[in-house]
């Protein structure tokens, strides 16, 4: 088991975010973390990337509890993609895309290796011919597959992303979940939190939806067809049916 | 990694040969113009004065010092010679340099961290803390004791300033730099306002108020090789600190949770980071004064031409700062003599004007951009 949460909850001050979340998450497997507005999903990723403490329960990740691991040792093996990240630092992209290497560069300088995978992950994010421009200076959707190559150079075998399509035009959204799903089949575990349910749908393999502060929908996407409890916890106004290859497919009523 | 793939990013690197990114300059180029600028400029303090001295006589000097017995004919060299090379300006010239760079660094290192252009290295409460250990030195007479009781107590001083500031600034176990950047504002408002009331209230010499206040506006007069072997350990270990913390620095323009994602343990690394630059500030206001825009103008000048990754900015700055800082007091010294201008209002004088210089750069990229 890559990841558990076990009685998962998280309270900010007086206000309770999440309760009693409970999952598991296996190597391989991609998620889409979903929910309404405020329903606690970027708060669940900042718990799983070790970024904020439980307030109740426990998440463990390889079988040992998160709060044992090393900030190094968290970085070498979970990546997280937040939702807002400064750009307005005179960095290039490729410099930042390195720095997805820093947790594993040894001493003081990365090397050739360090630079490859940078390159390799720039090339697969479609962004490599922007790799001399200035992070300043790229538009919301270059800026976004560059921090979701820095995200990959960082070779984790968990990819935690917050809306990673956000900024992306359609083409590269499909571009940018393809690759999700390539990482998926590659042993890595992917949990992306989005709002578009047929991105989902027809890329990730299980669908995860939070609701009143837990786990309301845990299910494979082969059943959500079937199964349209899931679907009421996002509006009344939706409908699944099936595309003609067969996959299940949301439209507005 | 597939052998595609590999192919593809070989080919792709194999063109990538005369690429970067606009506006910056390669390391190899800056060092070749910069180091020769540093030894000459070194080279031009030692040699200019009130006493113009031979280069050769310089070198003869240094040689004499420097290698074993006997290596250098000393019948050439006189007493005065020796005097003025090598217990009145080379000491000079060094601690010129050694406060050039740990003002640099330590600017380097607030601009990083707080991500803040205007941060320089006596925020936190550094700098006026540095100046009321100084001010009581002079208000209690302390300093006619020894020439290292200034020093030693600015130095005490402003760490003492940091450890408060740093402490109101701190709640369970967490400090946002916001919180911290606005304690030292007022914690510093505060230590300078006890510093005016100590002069204000003891000053009864007119002689005394003007040490104070040239003080204040940073001077090398009469430093000698105490200043240097007191000043030179804490910026040695400083600038080695602050090069080791590079990547975390790096890390850390991209906000602390990002940093805390790529492995930065966010608030260990802060305080590291906050006190290695104090020390930096520290032992450089102790030796020199207060010497502003060094640590302002440095740093940003140095980060247009290199970019902002800290592995070579560090270096970089330091370097620049030394040589700046050389010059400024080579200028002081030299264009009214036999009196001194204060080595603050040269820094100022040089360094205000270039701020604006490079705001300009930075406004015109910004409307191409």
């Amino acid at each position: 088991m890559l990841l558990q949460a076990h009685d998962v909850g998280w309270q900010l001050g007086e206000v309770r975010i999440l309760q009693r979340v409970n999952f598991t998450v296996e190597p391989g497997e991609f998620v889409a973390l979903m929910g309404r507005n405020g329903a606690g999903k970027s708060s669940l990723l900042d718990l799983i990337a070790g970024l904020r403490r439980p307030t109740d329960g426990a998440l463990s990740f390889d079988d040992r509890p998160l709060e044992y691991w090393s900030a190094d040792d968290l970085a070498r093996s979970i990546s997280h993609l937040p939702q807002m990240v400064r750009a307005d630092v005179a960095i290039s992209a490729e410099e930042l895309v390195l720095m997805g290497r820093y947790p594993h560069a040894m001493g003081w300088s990365e090397s050739d290796d360090d630079r490859q995978a940078a390159r390799l992950a720039m090339t697969r994010c479609g962004c490599f011919e922007f790799r001399d421009r200035r992070l300043s200076s790229l538009s919301g959707g270059e800026r976004q597959r560059v921090l979701l190559a820095a995200c990959l150079a960082q070779e984790p075998r968990l990819l935690l992303l917050d809306e990673p399509a956000t900024f992306l035009d359609i083409d590269q959204q499909l571009q940018c979940f393809t690759m999700l799903r390539e990482e998926a089949a590659r042993g890595v575990a992917c949990i992306a939190v989005t709002h578009d349910l047929n991105l989902a749908l027809t890329f990730c393999s299980r669908l995860v939806v939070l609701a009143g502060k837990t786990v309301a929908a845990d299910i494979p996407v082969t059943t959500a067809a079937e199964d349209t409890t899931w679907l009421s916890l996002f509006s009344p106004r939706l409908v699944v049916s099936r595309t003609p290859s067969g996959h299940p497919w949301v439209s507005y009523a | 990694m597939s052998a595609q793939a590999t192919a593809t990013i070989r080919a792709l690197s194999e063109t990538r040969g005369d690429t970067r990114v606009r506006g910056r300059i390669r390391p190899v180029v800056f060092y070749s113009v910069l180091i020769p600028v540093f030894v000459l400029a070194g080279i031009a303090a030692v040699a200019i004065g009130s006493t113009s001295l031979e280069w050769s006589m310089i070198a003869r000097v240094l040689a004499w010092k420097t290698l074993p017995a006997g290596w250098v004919d000393v019948g050439v060299i006189t007493r005065a010679d020796e005097a003025i090379v090598w217990l009145i300006r080379l000491p000079r010239v060094l601690v010129a340099a050694i406060v050039g760079a740990g003002l640099a660094t330590a600017g380097v290192m607030m601009q990083g961290l707080f991500r803040n252009p205007l941060a320089e290295p006596s925020l936190t409460g550094v700098g006026p803390g540095a100046v009321l250990g100084a001010v009581a030195v002079f208000v209690t007479g302390w300093g006619a004791s020894s020439v290292l009781a200034l020093p030693l107590a600015s130095i005490a001083t402003a760490l003492l300033a940091l450890l408060v500031v740093y402490g109101i600034a701190t709640r369970g176990g967490t400090t946002p730099m916001t919180t911290l950047l606005l304690a030292g504002i007022a914690v510093g408002a505060f230590l300078t306002a006890i510093s005016s009331l100590l002069i204000s209230i003891n000053i009864v010499t007119w002689q005394a108020a003007q040490e104070i206040v040239f003080w204040m506006m940073g001077g090398l007069d009469s430093r000698t090789w105490a200043h240097v072997w007191l000043s030179l350990p804490f910026v040695l270990v400083g600038f080695i600190a602050a090069l080791l913390q590079s990547h975390t620095l790096d890390l850390m323009l991209l906000g602390e949770e990002t940093a805390a994602s790529l492995g930065v343990e966010v608030e260990p690394a802060k305080r590291l980071l906050v006190v290695t630059s104090a020390i930096l500030t520290g032992a450089s206001v102790a030796v020199a004064g207060l010497v502003g825009f060094v640590g302002l103008v440095v740093p940003h000048a140095v980060r247009l031409l290199l970019g902002p990754a800290h592995r070579s900015l560090l270096p970089a700055s330091a370097l620049t700062g030394a040589t700046f800082v050389i010059l400024c007091d080579l200028i002081a010294r030299t264009v009214r003599p036999p009196a001194e201008i204060r080595l603050g209002v040269v820094t100022a004088l040089c360094g205000a004007p270039l701020f604006l210089l490079l705001l300009m750069r930075r406004l015109k990229e910004e409307e191409e951009a």
